[in-house]
């Protein structure tokens, strides 16, 4: 049985349209779920769904088979961390993450033990007179997990907690967020718009669109087979090429044939990665189709050339190896494994 | 362009504060110093008069008061608005500073008639049977401390909304998440986080009210008199100039003490340091 399990959740903010449709998720104990998507999809608000500061219009929540839909948000234990980090700008480090095992009234000597452990554990310990406002957003960021984990709660809640913060220190917080985690085995939902991020700290993401989750997988499934146009639009495949299929399980864009891994529907597009389109001598006469480079963009390690075909533009990356002109013809190939099906 | 050009920039300014703020208060205090000579006589000779003090007492009494009162609900009042959408917490400030919109006579004749003899109070506890003989309500110190709240509640509103607005509801969310209810946040966050805002209310209510003069006056009449009814009365009643100047510095520092007292207190309170009453 699912650990965390919202079933059919419904909410709306005026009333009339609703921001969730229905929504379910299932998370195992232990695991790390990415809620992933666009702004405006429904992440947060799945969030503070499950945290308690919305209430449902319809559905269920459950965590370890205990209905949580109606608990208040002071009584339900669980750990959040918030963009902008919310911590108590007039307590100091200490105080902060004292404040929720103050809140349970435990005794003096065991809070101190718990904070230290904790502070300890964040790298804190040395800042913990500290006020927030004495600290960088990296340490900001520590204080708030500290803060949210010292009470061991049952859930983790963590919502876009790393987009105030710069490119390096972000990445080197995410492999922190994932080592506490992972040490402390604390189920955690994770909220962002950031897929590369998503994807390295995630044991499985829901990409949500309009409210529903349209793909609930591991993140090597979703990167590999997404399993929409959306899906595969947000995680960075561009070239989207309508086609239909053949007697013989190939799918045809007018003149050109390609052969997929996968087959589904009659009338489908398919889609490739920039990166895997492979540019060619000869012109291939099976997944394969030639045009003329449009613009050319320097990506640091390659070009990237939009090419015009007879069946559309397509954006391809270079390999690095050989430089090619605006105005050139190129002849690219659509490997059949690369291709996905949406 | 000489480096001393832009100070030039100043002088109407300084010419204005020195002609219409400074000289005219030194020729109000300068007598009771100076009446031949250096001399504390008029200083000693209020501080020993028992009337004096029992209006001072009164006055400070009823600033303190009316202070603490406008915190208490002044506080849950600005809180509730700085958390309203803001349309509503547009409406609701204009709800509230509406009263300021009105002149200080008007609103303290409305209190003359809801707490005179034949007032609005008066009467309904008469028709009710609870009362035969009208409350002498009105010319008290009750009286002046009605109007002297209701005079000043806005300000005190007006001054928490704008330092509640800063606080990050986020903040009220983690210590939910946190397991404090709702109450406890409140007091265990905003409020700690409002001191700056209460302190500095507190001393525009405290000065505000030391100060007033038109609702002591129309509110308390002679037989409740503070230190501003009094002054007038030395001075215009009794031509005793001296005597009015001697109350008007008395009331200078005590204004002075207690904001430096709420400064030095909010500076305890407040670890971060940010005040500026």
């Amino acid at each position: 049985m699912a650990f965390v399990d919202l079933k059919d959740i419904c909410v709306s903010y005026d009333g009339k349209t609703n921001v969730l449709e229905g929504l379910n998720l299932q998370i195992k104990e232990g695991e790390l779920v990415s809620l992933l998507g666009p702004s405006g999809c429904g992440k947060t608000t799945t969030l503070r769904v499950v945290a308690g500061y919305i209430d449902t219009k319809s559905g269920e929540f459950l965590v370890d088979g205990q209905n949580y839909t109606k608990v208040p948000v002071h009584k339900r234990n669980f750990g959040i961390v918030f963009q902008s980090y919310a911590l108590f700008p007039h307590l100091t480090v200490k105080e902060n993450v004292a404040f929720g095992l103050k809140m349970r009234k435990m005794d003096k000597a065991t809070i101190d033990k718990k904070v230290a452990e904790m502070l300890e554990i964040c790298g804190l310990s040395e800042y913990k007179d500290r006020l927030p406002k004495q600290m960088s957003g990296g340490q900001r960021q520590r204080v708030a997990l500290a803060r949210a984990l010292v009470i061991e709660p049952k859930l983790l809640l963590l919502d876009e907690p790393l987009s105030n913060l710069d490119a390096k220190l972000r990445i080197q917080m995410r492999v922190e967020i994932k080592r506490l985690q992972k040490k402390l085995g604390i189920t955690t939902i994770f909220v962002t718009h950031d897929q590369e991020e998503c994807f390295s700290i995630s044991d499985r993401v829901a990409v949500m669109n309009g409210g529903v989750i349209e793909q609930y997988d591991t993140p090597e499934n979703i990167y590999a087979h997404p399993n929409t146009e959306f899906v595969a639009r947000f995680i960075g495949f561009e070239n989207f090429i309508s086609v239909h299929k053949q007697a013989d399980g190939t799918y045809k864009a007018q003149d050109y044939t390609f052969k997929t891994e996968t087959t589904g529907k009659d009338e489908a597009k398919i889609t490739i990665r920039p990166d895997d389109i492979e540019i060619i001598d000869e012109p291939s006469s099976l997944n394969g189709v030639s045009g003329i480079i449009q613009v050319r963009t320097f990506l640091g390690k390659s070009y990237q050339y939009e090419v015009s075909t007879p069946i559309g533009n397509l954006i391809v990356n270079g390999d690095g190896n050989k430089v090619y002109e605006t105005g050139q013809d190129l002849n690219l190939r659509l490997p059949a494994h690369k291709i996905v099906l949406v | 362009m000489k480096k001393s050009m832009p100070y030039l920039f100043l002088l109407p300014g300084i010419v204005l504060l020195i002609f219409f703020l400074m000289v005219p208060l030194f020729s109000i205090l300068w007598p009771t110093l100076f009446p031949e000579g250096f001399s504390l006589n008029a200083y000693t000779s209020f501080f020993t008069d028992e009337y004096y003090i029992e209006i001072l007492i009164r006055t400070i009494r009823i600033a303190l008061i009316a202070a603490i009162v406008c915190i208490i609900m002044g506080v849950p009042t600005a809180y509730f608005i700085s958390r309203c959408n803001a349309k509503w917490k547009g409406i609701l400030i204009a709800v509230s500073i509406f009263p300021m919109l009105t002149n200080s006579v008007v609103r303290s004749f409305a209190w003359i008639n809801i707490l005179g003899k034949n007032g609005v109070i008066n009467n309904m506890l008469m028709a009710l049977g609870v009362i035969d003989q009208p409350i002498g309500m009105l010319y008290t110190e009750f009286s002046v401390l009605i109007g002297t709240i209701y005079l000043f509640l806005p300000l005190m509103i007006m001054t928490l909304v704008g330092v509640m607005d800063q606080i990050d509801n986020d903040m009220m969310e983690a210590a939910e998440s946190l397991g404090a209810n709702k109450l406890k946040a409140f007091i265990k966050v905003v409020l700690p986080l409002s001191v700056p805002g209460i302190l500095t209310g507190a001393v525009l209510v405290f000065t505000g009210a030391l100060t007033a003069y038109t609702t002591p006056q129309l509110l308390g009449g002679n037989k409740s008199l503070v230190l501003a009814t009094l002054i007038y009365q030395r001075a215009m009643t009794l031509n005793d100039w001296s005597g009015a100047g001697v109350i008007a510095a008395v009331m200078i520092i005590i204004t002075l003490v207690v904001m430096k007292v709420l400064n030095i207190l909010a500076a305890r309170l407040d670890k971060r340091g940010e005040v500026d009453a």
